[in-house]
């Protein structure tokens, strides 16, 4: 399993997403993204370049609730 | 028949009492209402019971099938709906704290046609927290108790309509599917539940969870039930730009027709790796029951499926992230903890990694695709372990150990990826007295075939005519 540092992902969620993380999240946070990222890396072998990157598929409306 | 009988009863046994008026709606709702009132104390199964609306809509449900404008076979049926299908005037919670106040002003277009075809609401039903995680544990309401282990998780996300309808609470139930989360509960409760193709039913009014995996799917007790509700449930929606135009095949009609003859491929990799031994016993069982009921089946290769894991696995943290991120910004605590950490995974997938991952699916269900032009479906187990208990967090088999989490979705969450149609069918019981699932995956807009081969099916499985044993 790749290892992603807990503080490398503290400054990526203050400085670039923004998105608060209580640091009691970030064990969970950092097995989860380590399980998959040799995994994400290995997407390359697929050629990815010759697949037409039309990929939209629209969705149905968001549910409006109470935003 | 007694009271509780009732409960146990198809939607086609009892539709057929409705419509010949042997059986009244609101004698079979109050049946329902009744075993809810017992046992839901206990089961965890739903968030809101609607015990007066129901009656109501019974009581004219019979009105109408008395004066002779019957609607058809689900007309005076109670059925429940997970807590994401929006409802209006009723709340709508998505299994969680944030929104447990929430009441919608329109219903979501699936709700608005099974009420058009005459079903009858009995409430809506106990998730994982906003549909994100497989084992159906909830913090916020409790956990839906697996009639079959009652310290066994019933599986999720749709764990409260996996878990209603294994007991009896409801006749049938919706769920959603976004890696799994219809044909997980389905397995491990010992039900039916299908995932029908991307496109064919609307999920307009219906909260998201990630946009271009999340189904919609029946789940029942039996594969003509699943029939019957699909085929109240499927058809093209202006308010859903995803549906599909294509015609709506009679699913009934379909799901009786001779099977012989129709071709099935075995799927090893990824799907037959590391499975739990009596499931690979149930399973192999299982095909060679279809082959006895005079379907071929043969062995055939997917060599580039185990791409559909992280594949998956960015496309959902990605689009689950972007839709929760302004409540994580403002109300984080009010999250589970498993849910939280599972959304804020998404903030680190980088643009890159979604984009491959949607180049990838596409590759991905050129290959399934290229193989069901040999075959007319593939066979996989849909887990690769029965029910854990619902503390385990992790499970070993073959000598690995994984979170359950890997383990419960490893099998169907590929299906999702490429959009083909999957339905679970009850296979066989462990030693344990846990429920094994069959999966079947069909072609694009072909659910009548994995209907016609899962009823044959459903003749000659173990598990005919078995049920949990419920309390009293």
């Amino acid at each position: 399993m790749a290892s992603v540092s807990k503080e490398l992902l503290r400054i990526i969620a203050e400085a670039l997403a923004r998105v608060p993380v209580d640091p009691g999240d970030l064990p969970a946070i950092e097995a989860q993204l380590g399980a998959q990222l040799d995994g994400l890396a290995g997407l390359d072998e697929l050629d990815l370049q010759s697949v037409e990157p039309v990929t939209v598929m629209l969705p149905p409306r968001e549910a409006p609730h109470g935003r | 028949m007694a009271a509780d009988e009732l409960t146990l009863l198809s939607i086609a046994e009892a539709g057929e009492r409705l419509r010949r008026r042997t059986l009244s709606p609101v004698e079979l709702t109050r049946a329902y209402l009744a075993r809810i009132r017992a046992e839901d104390a206990a089961a965890h199964c739903y968030i809101t019971v609607l015990q007066e609306q129901a009656l109501a809509s019974a009581a004219t449900a019979e009105r109408e099938i008395g004066s002779g404008r019957y609607r058809g076979p689900l007309h005076g049926i109670p059925i429940a709906l997970k807590d994401l299908v929006m409802t209006r005037g009723i709340r709508t919670t998505c299994g969680s704290r944030i929104l447990k106040d929430w009441v919608p002003d329109a219903d979501a277009t699936v709700a608005a046609r099974l009420a058009d075809a005459g079903a009858i609401l009995l409430g809506k039903l106990n998730m994982h927290e906003f549909a994100y995680g497989p084992t159906g544990v909830n913090p916020h309401y409790g956990t839906p108790v697996n009639p079959w282990g009652r310290d066994r998780m019933p599986g999720g996300s749709s764990s409260g309509s996996g878990a209603a309808v294994a007991t009896g609470l409801c006749a049938g139930a919706l769920g959603t599917d976004t890696g799994g989360s219809v044909r997980i509960p389905a397995s491990l409760c010992g039900i039916v539940g299908l995932k029908p193709t991307y496109g064919r039913v609307s999920r307009a009014g219906v909260v998201p969870l990630a946009w271009s995996l999340d189904h919609i799917g029946p789940m029942t007790r039996t594969v003509t039930d699943t029939a019957l509700l699909l085929q109240a449930l499927a058809g093209h929606d202006p308010a859903d730009p995803s549906t599909a135009t294509l015609a709506v095949p009679d699913y009934r009609h379909a799901s009786d027709a001779d099977p012989r003859g129709l071709r099935i491929g075995v799927v090893r990799e990824v799907f037959f790796e590391r499975l739990h031994p009596e499931v690979r016993t149930a399973v192999e069982a299982a095909a060679r029951a279809l082959e006895g009921l005079g379907i071929r089946v043969e062995e055939i290769r997917l060599p580039r499926i185990h791409h559909a894991g992280p594949a998956t696995f960015a496309i959902i943290t990605a689009e689950s992230m972007a839709y929760h991120e302004p409540y994580l910004k403002t109300r984080a605590s009010e999250y589970g903890a498993d849910v939280r950490a599972r959304l804020l995974t998404g903030q680190f997938v980088l643009a890159t990694q979604y984009l491959k991952a949607q180049r990838a699916r596409q590759v991905l269900r050129a290959e399934v695709d290229g193989v069901l032009t040999t075959v007319d479906a593939l066979l996989l187990p849909t887990t690769p372990i029965p029910a854990p208990r619902t503390d385990e967090r992790e499970a070993t088999v073959d000598g690995v150990c994984e979170d359950v989490r890997a383990w419960l979705t490893r099998c169907t969450r590929p299906i999702n990826l490429t959009g083909h149609p999957a339905l679970s069918v009850p296979c066989g019981l462990t030693s344990d007295g846990l429920p094994v699932g069959l999966q079947l995956v069909g072609r694009h807009f072909d659910e009548a075939t994995l209907l016609r081969l899962a009823r044959a099916y459903e003749t000659v499985s173990p598990l005919r005519d078995r049920r949990p044993s419920l309390p009293a």
